[in-house]
C-alpha cells in the first residue's frame, strides 16, 4: 500500500486496518489488502464528509457482521475436518476417548463427593455463620464435641460475640395413639435451635423461650413430612395431643417441608430442663450456635474459653479445666471424612494423569503416522498456527468427548457409591451433580486435553518433514526425541500407578486389620434390636423387670434361638460413658477418664461369647441387690495391677455426687463396646436393677439371625401390641457398619488401584507394540543373520521390562516418601509395611511382563524375507 | 417450494462477474450501479462471500490480469466457473419462476 499511503485517503485507512484485527488470522492474511483496497477505492468515490463518514461507518459494520462469522466458519471447519480424521482412525479414537472418560469420571465421581461434604452450602440462611459449640478435654482436643446444661446456659447469658446459641438432643421417640405405633428420629431442642438456624414454622409457631422452661407444658413441633403421613396436611393438627413416649404433647407447630435438624428428626420437643438441677459435667447436649455479623471463628472461641474458664471458676466442684470451642458447623459434621475425601482426589488425580499420559502416548504413536499428512498440508501451505489449531481442535474434540461420557459414568457411579454407606447421613449432604461438579468436569476436560494433546501437537511439527515426504512416512516421531518422550510417559505411568497400588495395598491390610481384629466377643449369630415398651404400663422395677423375664421366656421358646439377653446398649452402638473413682484412690476430676458403663441381664455374657475369666457372672437374684460389678480384663489390671480385683469397691459419677459404691465380682475379658477402631474405653457391666432396665434385645441363634427376626417380632408384638421393635439388625451388621468408613475409602481406592494398574499395562502394550511395528525391519535384519525367535522375544520382553522397572524403582521410592500421609487413616499397619512394599512390586512386575510378552509374540514371528523385501 | 439456492449478495456477485472477470471493488461498483445504489457491498462481505464462492468453486482467482487498461498488479480477478454459472442461472430460473407465478395471480401486473 505504499503508493495509496500516499494520498489523502491513506489517514482513513488507518481508522480502517485496525478493526481487521476482528477476523481470524488466517482470513486476515489472506484477504487484509484486498478490504484494504476495496475500502479506499469506496472512499475515494466520496467527496462530502457526510458520503466519507458513511462509507467508514458502512465498513466497519460489515467488519462486526462478517467477523464473527468467518470465526464460526473456521470452527466449524475445523470441527469437520478433525471429525473425519477421528472417524478414520476410529479404534484410537474410541480407545481415546474411554480411557479419558474413565479418568474424568472418577475425579469427577470423587470431586461430586468432596462437593456434597465440603462445598456445597448448608440450606441454611447465612450458614456460613453457623457454628458448633463444644465443650473439650484438654487431655484429648478431638474426643468430644458436646456440652452439658447449665454450662451451655450461662453461656448463653454472657456472650456477646454470638448472635445466639442453642442446645439439642438427637435420638428416637416412639409415637402412640392416633394409628400404629411408630419410632421416628426425633429431638429435644433449646429454643435457641430454632432462632440460631434462623427458620419460620409453615403452621402456628415454634419452640419458645417460655415453652423451654422446666415447668411448662409439653409441646412439640411436627415436620412437614410427618404432618403430612399421620395427619393428611389437617391445619387442625394445631392444639392436638399427641402420646410421645409416656406423655403427651400439644402440637404447636408444623416446619416446612425438606427441614430436618439434626440429620433426619421429624419432631421436635423442649428439653425444659432446669440448669440448677443439672450437673455440669454432663456432656449429653451438643449446641449449634449463630456469630453475629463479622465475628470470626477465633474471636468466638477465645470469647467461649474465657467464658468457660469463668464459670469453672465460679464452680469449683465442676471445674475439670476442659475448654470450650468453635468449630465451623460443616467441620464438626463433615470435619472426620474430610481428609479422607481429600486423600481420595490425590488418588484419583494421579490415576487421570495416568489416563492423560496414556492417550498422549496415542496421539504420539498417532502423530507419527500423520507426519506425512502434516508435510503435505505445510507444502500446500498450511499456516503452523493454521494445523496447530486444527490439532488442539482434534484433542479438544476427545477431551469434551472423554468429559461427557465421564459425567455420565460418575452419575451412574454416584448410587453404586452411596449404597456402600449403611449410615444415615444427614439429609442435607446431597451427591447428585450440581452446576460445581459439572464445571470442574468440563474445566477438568479442558485441562486434560492440555495435558495430552499439546506435546503430541508440538511433536508433529519438529518431525522432518523433508524426510518425511521423502521417505515412506517411516522416519517420523521413531525419532529419540520422541522415543524419549514415550518411553519417559511409560515410566511416569508405571510409576504413578505402583503409588496408588502401594496406597491401595496399605489400605486393604489396613481394613484387614481392622475386620481381623478381635472384637473379644462372635458377633456372627446374633440378632439385636431395640425394643420400646410403654413406661406408664411397665415402669423401672418389678413391672420391668417381669416384662424382660417374659420376653426372655417368648423369645427363648423360638426354634433356633440358642440365648436371650438385654443390654443398655449393643455393642459398637452404645455411648454411654461414664466417670469413675476407685476406693482409696481420689482423682481429681480434671484427671478422671470416662468408661462405658453397660447394664446387662444374666447371660449377656454367654449369649455374646465374652469368656468370664475371674468371679462370678450375674444371676437373677443380684437385681435386688445390685451394688455389683464385673470390670473389663484391662480395667482390672490398670487398677489392681497386682492384686485381685474381686472384693475391690468402685464408684460412678463426679466425686462430689458421691454416689454408692460397688463392689466388683467378676471379670471378664477385654471386648469392642464404644469404639471399633482406635482404642476403646475400658468396661464396667453392672446387673439390670430397679433404677436401670436396659431395652437392646440381643439373641444368639444356631443358623442365619436376620432369618429369625419375623418371628422374633412377632411374637414380642404378639405378645403386647404396644411393643415397638425397632433397629433390628445382625451384630455382623453392626460391626459391618461401624467399619463402613474404612470399607468405603479401601474399596475406591482399590478400584482407583485397579484401574491406575490396567491403564499403565495397557500404555505399556502400546508402546512396546509400536516399537515392535517401527523395528521390523531391524528384527528382520536380525533373524536373516541367524538371531533365534526367541533371542528376538527376549529382546523386545528385556526393553518392556526396563521401561517397567524404571517406573516401579521410582514409583517405590515416591509411595515410600507420601505413605506416611496415610498414617493418621491406617489402622494398626505401618506406612512401610513390608508385605505391602513386596506384593505391590510382584504384581506390577507379573502384570508389565504380560503386557511386554504380547507384543513379543508379533515380533518373533516377523519373517525376514518380508520385512527385508521392503527395501 | 424449495429454498433459495443463493444469498442475495451471493446472486449479485455472480450475476457481476457474468459478463467479464472482475477485481473486487470492480463487484462492489458493479453491484451498486445495477441496483442503481441500492444494494451496496461492504468490503467485508464482499470478501465474505468471495472466499465462500471460492470453497464452493462457483468462482476462480486467475492468474493474469484481463483489463490491462485498469490494471494493478496488486489485485487480484475473479471468473465465474461452469459450476457458478449453472448455479446461477438456475437461480434466475428460480426467481424468473416466482416472478411468473406472481404475474398469474395478478400479483404483478403483466409485461405489455
Amino acid at each position: 500500500m505504499s503508493n495509496s499511503s500516499k494520498s489523502p485517503a491513506a489517514g482513513a485507512l488507518r481508522f480502517y486496518q485496525p478493526f481487521l484485527w476482528l477476523y481470524p488470522a488466517e482470513f486476515r492474511d489472506e484477504y487484509r489488502r484486498e478490504l484494504c483496497l476495496a475500502f479506499l477505492d469506496r472512499w475515494r468515490e466520496e467527496r462530502t464528509l457526510f458520503g466519507l463518514l458513511s462509507v467508514w461507518l458502512h465498513a466497519i459494520s460489515g467488519i462486526f457482521y462478517q467477523a464473527p462469522r468467518e470465526h464460526y466458519y473456521m470452527i466449524l471447519h475445523d470441527l469437520r475436518y478433525a471429525f473425519r480424521i477421528l472417524r478414520k482412525d476410529l479404534s484410537v479414537t474410541a480407545a481415546a476417548i474411554l480411557i479419558l472418560a474413565l479418568g474424568i469420571g472418577s475425579t469427577t465421581l470423587v470431586f461430586s463427593l468432596a462437593n456434597g461434604l465440603l462445598l456445597r452450602p448448608l440450606p441454611y440462611p447465612q450458614p456460613e455463620r453457623l457454628i458448633a459449640v463444644t465443650e473439650t478435654s484438654p487431655k484429648d482436643l478431638n474426643e468430644t464435641t458436646q456440652i452439658a446444661f447449665p454450662n451451655y446456659f450461662d453461656l448463653r447469658a454472657r456472650t456477646r460475640l454470638l448472635e445466639d446459641i442453642g442446645v439439642y438432643e438427637a435420638g428416637q421417640s416412639a409415637l402412640r395413639g392416633e394409628g400404629s405405633a411408630e419410632r421416628i428420629p426425633a429431638a429435644f431442642v433449646s429454643d435457641g435451635v430454632f432462632q440460631v438456624l434462623d427458620v419460620e414454622p409453615l403452621l402456628g409457631r415454634l419452640i419458645s423461650r417460655e415453652d423451654d422452661l422446666p415447668t411448662s407444658p409439653k409441646v412439640v413441633v411436627l415436620s412437614e413430612e410427618l404432618w403430612q403421613r399421620r395427619y393428611g396436611r389437617d391445619p387442625g393438627v394445631l392444639g392436638k395431643s399427641l402420646q410421645i413416649e409416656n406423655s403427651r404433647w400439644t402440637v404447636i407447630g408444623v416446619m416446612p417441608s425438606g427441614f430436618h435438624f439434626p440429620d433426619r428428626a421429624e419432631l421436635w420437643m423442649p428439653l425444659q430442663i432446669d440448669p440448677a438441677k443439672a450437673p455440669r459435667t454432663d456432656y449429653f447436649l451438643r449446641a449449634i450456635a449463630r456469630l453475629k455479623p463479622g465475628v470470626s471463628i477465633e474471636q468466638a472461641t477465645s470469647e467461649l474459653e474465657s467464658l468457660l474458664e469463668q464459670i469453672h471458676r465460679e464452680n469449683p466442684a465442676a471445674n475439670n479445666h476442659w475448654v470450650a470451642r468453635a468449630i465451623p458447623i460443616r467441620k464438626s459434621v463433615a470435619g472426620s471424612y474430610s481428609k479422607a475425601v481429600l486423600t481420595l482426589l490425590v488418588a484419583v488425580g494421579l490415576l487421570l494423569l495416568i489416563a492423560c499420559a496414556n492417550v498422549c502416548n496415542l496421539l504420539l504413536v498417532k502423530a507419527s503416522a500423520r507426519v506425512r499428512e502434516i508435510a503435505v498440508r505445510t507444502a500446500l501451505g498450511a499456516t503452523r498456527r493454521r494445523l496447530l489449531r486444527q490439532l488442539v481442535t482434534e484433542s479438544l474434540l476427545l477431551g469434551l468427548a472423554g468429559g461427557a461420557l465421564g459425567v455420565l459414568l460418575a452419575y451412574a457411579g454416584i448410587p453404586a457409591l452411596l449404597s456402600l454407606v449403611p449410615v444415615d447421613l444427614p439429609f442435607w449432604l446431597k451427591f447428585s451433580p450440581d452446576y460445581r461438579v459439572l464445571g470442574f468436569a468440563l474445566g477438568l476436560s479442558l485441562l486434560t486435553t492440555l495435558g495430552f494433546g499439546v506435546i503430541p501437537a508440538f511433536s508433529s511439527f519438529h518431525a522432518d518433514l523433508t524426510d518425511s515426504l521423502k521417505d515412506g512416512g517411516r522416519g517420523g516421531t521413531s525419532g529419540t526425541r520422541s522415543k524419549f518422550i514415550r518411553h519417559g510417559l511409560v515410566i511416569a505411568e508405571v510409576a504413578l500407578s505402583v503409588i496408588l497400588l502401594a496406597g491401595a495395598g496399605l489400605m486393604i491390610r489396613s481394613f484387614l486389620a481392622l475386620r481381623m481384629q478381635d472384637l473379644g466377643y462372635h458377633p456372627e449369630n446374633v440378632l439385636t434390636m431395640s425394643i420400646d415398651y410403654p413406661e406408664n404400663r411397665y415402669p423401672d422395677g418389678q413391672p420391668a423387670r417381669a416384662l424382660l423375664r417374659r420376653l426372655t421366656e417368648e423369645v427363648s421358646s423360638l426354634p433356633g434361638v440358642v440365648s436371650t439377653s438385654f443390654g443398655s446398649g449393643v455393642p459398637l452402638n452404645d455411648g454411654w460413658g461414664r466417670l469413675f473413682t476407685i476406693e482409696g484412690h481420689p482423682l481429681d476430676l480434671k484427671d478422671m477418664s470416662f468408661i462405658n458403663h453397660i447394664v446387662v441381664t444374666p447371660g449377656y455374657f454367654r449369649a455374646l461369647g465374652i469368656p468370664l475369666l475371674q468371679g462370678r457372672d450375674f444371676v437373677e437374684d443380684d437385681f435386688d441387690a445390685p451394688r455389683i460389678v464385673i470390670v473389663s480384663a484391662s480395667f482390672a489390671k490398670k487398677n489392681w495391677p497386682n492384686e485381685s480385683p474381686i472384693g475391690k469397691r468402685l464408684r460412678f459419677g463426679p466425686p462430689k455426687n458421691n454416689e454408692p459404691w460397688h463392689t466388683v465380682v467378676g471379670v471378664v475379658a477385654d471386648s469392642k463396646h464404644g469404639a471399633y477402631k482406635g482404642e476403646d474405653r475400658a468396661s464396667i457391666y453392672l446387673p439390670y436393677n430397679p433404677e436401670i432396665t436396659p431395652n437392646a434385645l440381643l439373641v444368639r441363634t444356631t443358623g442365619d439371625p436376620l432369618q429369625l427376626q419375623q418371628a422374633l417380632r412377632a411374637r414380642i408384638v404378639g405378645f403386647d401390641s404396644d411393643i415397638i421393635v425397632s433397629r433390628v439388625f445382625s451384630l455382623e451388621q453392626i460391626v459391618t457398619r461401624a467399619g463402613w468408613q474404612d470399607r468405603f475409602f479401601t474399596v475406591l481406592f482399590t478400584a482407583f488401584a485397579a484401574l491406575a494398574l490396567l491403564l499403565a499395562a495397557v500404555g505399556l502394550y502400546a508402546v512396546i507394540s509400536y516399537t515392535v511395528s517401527l523395528s521390523t525391519h531391524e528384527i528382520g535384519i536380525r533373524m536373516a543373520l541367524g538371531a533365534s525367535a526367541s533371542r528376538v522375544r527376549n529382546m523386545i520382553l528385556r526393553q518392556g521390562m526396563t521401561l517397567a522397572g524404571a517406573g516401579l524403582a521410582i514409583g517405590i521410592a515416591i509411595a515410600f516418601t507420601l505413605a506416611r500421609f496415610l498414617q493418621s487413616q491406617l489402622y494398626q499397619t505401618s506406612p512401610t509395611d513390608p508385605l505391602t512394599y513386596i506384593a505391590v512390586p510382584i504384581l506390577l512386575i507379573a502384570v508389565a511382563a504380560l503386557a511386554a510378552f504380547l507384543p513379543t509374540r508379533r515380533a518373533a514371528r516377523v519373517d525376514p524375507v518380508i520385512a527385508l523385501r521392503h527395501e | 417450494m424449495r429454498p433459495f439456492l443463493l444469498s442475495r449478495d451471493t446472486f449479485h456477485i455472480l450475476v457481476a462477474l457474468a459478463d467479464r472477470d472482475r477485481h473486487g471493488y470492480s463487484i462492489m461498483q458493479e453491484v451498486a450501479e445495477r441496483t442503481a445504489g441500492q444494494i451496496r457491498l461492504s468490503p467485508s462481505t464482499l470478501y465474505s462471500s468471495i472466499k465462500r464462492l471460492l470453497e464452493q468453486n462457483f468462482i476462480e482467482e486467475l492468474e493474469e490480469r484481463p483489463d490491462p487498461a485498469h490494471d494493478d498488479e496488486r489485485r487480484r480477478y475473479y471468473r465465474l466457473t461452469k459450476t457458478g454459472r449453472r448455479a446461477a442461472m438456475e437461480e434466475a430460473r428460480h426467481l424468473e419462476k416466482l416472478l411468473s407465478d406472481a404475474r398469474a395471480s395478478g400479483l404483478v401486473r403483466k409485461r405489455a
